[in-house]
């Protein structure tokens, strides 16, 4: 979901279009209040709700006006004007829908701020705001999508990355379990297809459980996961299984994890440690570079026995 | 019948080509126009036809910023004492700042004023449509009803 999250265009400039069953002035409040099945759309971008309110610009605290002689310059903060005064902001509620491109999200609350260019969706702890695109899906406590850009900003993601699982035609298998992503930050980069997860990662798959205080997910082109690179201490469960490390890369199409600096790999009553270890997620196979340790082959005979 | 009585209905006064202004303080606070204006003592009713009136809101009321405000329509009809009134055959409004709106038909009723016809209004930055009107006098809430649509320029991106 996140590589075409990456793939719309900016949101251009050009009129905001409405519709609701009512609509309420007030202007010493500086505010308009829609009312009733609102549409909201403004080129690409649609949104819905039950109520919308559009707040203007205090004009009183509005800049002053540039020296004389000096022309308005370019890149100025977009703005949207209704009865003569400036709209800074929206706020939308209940049942909130954003379409955008392919994308779509949903939330019951969403603040659009305009001279920002951002649109900001939160939810309930019960059904938080959630961002879709085919079949991929984001969800988190705040979603903060860019207007201007492809970019998105997740305060504690919730992630399910199933497009990072090509099907092998040749094994023949069924599709492998997707994998899922929790963090308490995420931030989606267009430009780079780069997903960036900090504090607190979490990243599971099937009965891996694998723990890192940041994480970077890389993109191709088409929208599939390439690569997820781990950094500042790793901790990766797998059954009894258990590996360490300060690094790790999965590779996304061989499906290995490969764990460097200071790596070791815990199996049960087995320590292996050397430069470089690789798990193999689907076979469970180990290969480990300059490797030392303890093996307790004793242990493993009930294993033997299952193989067999 | 007398050399002075009238028939019934007559108004106690009928003026044409009428110009008014209201004062209060001191200030101008309205001044209108009317091609025929007939007036009956009895419940203070008016009846006007090509009435026009400005109203120059007092600064800080809800209407303010709009600068002054001028209305007008085909026909007019009011009970003065009631405050009550209504126009019709395209009721008109423009602003100082550059508002139009228009609806066929308002209604006048103490300190709220209501549509039940289209209205259309635009302006610096909108343009909008609606089913209906309920406005207050004060400008302090102006409602489109019965469903509304419109557009609101937005300027380019950052």
């Amino acid at each position: 979901m996140i590589p075409l999250l990456l793939a719309a265009a900016a949101l251009p400039p050009g009129p905001l279009q409405f519709r609701a069953e009512g609509m309420r002035y007030q202007p010493n409040e500086r505010r308009i209040l829609l009312d009733g099945d609102v549409h909201l759309d403004r080129q690409d971008l649609a949104v819905t709700s039950d109520h919308a309110v559009a707040e203007t610009a205090d004009p009183a605290k509005k800049a002053p006006p540039p020296p004389r002689g000096k022309k308005k310059k370019g890149n100025q903060p977009a703005q949207a004007t209704l009865g003569g005064q400036e709209v800074e902001r929206f706020t939308v509620d209940g049942k909130v829908h954003v379409v955008r491109g392919q994308r779509t999200a949903d939330g019951e609350h969403g603040e659009m701020d305009v001279p920002q260019q951002t649109m900001i969706l939160t939810g309930t702890p019960a059904q938080p705001p959630v961002v879709r695109d085919g079949q991929e899906t984001l969800s988190g406590d705040r979603i903060l999508m860019h207007l201007d850009s492809e970019d998105i900003d997740v305060t504690r993601p919730h992630v399910v990355l199933k497009r990072s699982l090509p099907v092998d035609d040749n094994q023949k298998q069924k599709p492998a379990s997707p994998v899922r992503i929790e963090a308490q930050n995420l931030v989606v980069h267009k430009a780079a297809r780069l997903a960036k997860f900090t504090d607190d990662v979490v990243v599971r798959r099937g009965d891996t459980v694998v723990k890192s205080p940041k994480m970077d997910a890389h993109y191709d082109q088409d929208g599939q996961l390439t690569l997820l690179q781990m950094r500042g201490g790793v901790d990766m469960r797998q059954g009894d299984r258990r590996a360490v490390g300060q690094s790790a890369d999965y590779d996304a199409k061989a499906r290995t994890l490969v764990l460097t600096g200071d790596p070791k790999v815990y199996d049960r009553g087995d320590v292996l440690f050397g430069d470089r270890i690789d798990l193999y997620l689907d076979s469970h196979e180990v290969k480990v570079d300059k490797a030392k340790g303890k093996l307790h082959p004793e242990i493993h005979k009930d294993e033997e026995a299952k193989l067999q | 019948m007398s050399q002075d009585s009238v028939p019934e209905g007559t108004p106690d006064l009928s003026l044409r080509q009428v110009a008014f202004a209201r004062l209060s303080e001191g200030r101008m606070v309205s001044r209108g126009t009317a091609a025929r204006l007939d007036y009956r003592r009895s419940g203070g009713r008016m009846d006007a036809d090509n009435g026009s009136a400005q109203v120059t809101p007092e600064p800080g009321t809800g209407l303010a910023s709009f600068g002054w405000l001028r209305f007008s329509a085909p026909h007019v009809q009011g009970e003065i004492t009631n405050r009550r009134g209504t126009a019709w055959g395209g009721v008109d409004l423009i602003t100082q700042r550059g508002d139009r709106a228009r609806t066929e038909r308002a209604e006048y009723d103490g300190d709220v004023v209501r549509s039940n016809t289209k209205v259309t209004a635009r302006g610096p930055g909108y343009d909008v449509q609606g089913n209906g009107l309920l406005a207050r006098t004060d400008g302090s809430s102006i409602s489109l009803v019965k469903g509304t649509r419109g557009a609101l320029e937005m300027e380019a991106g950052k």
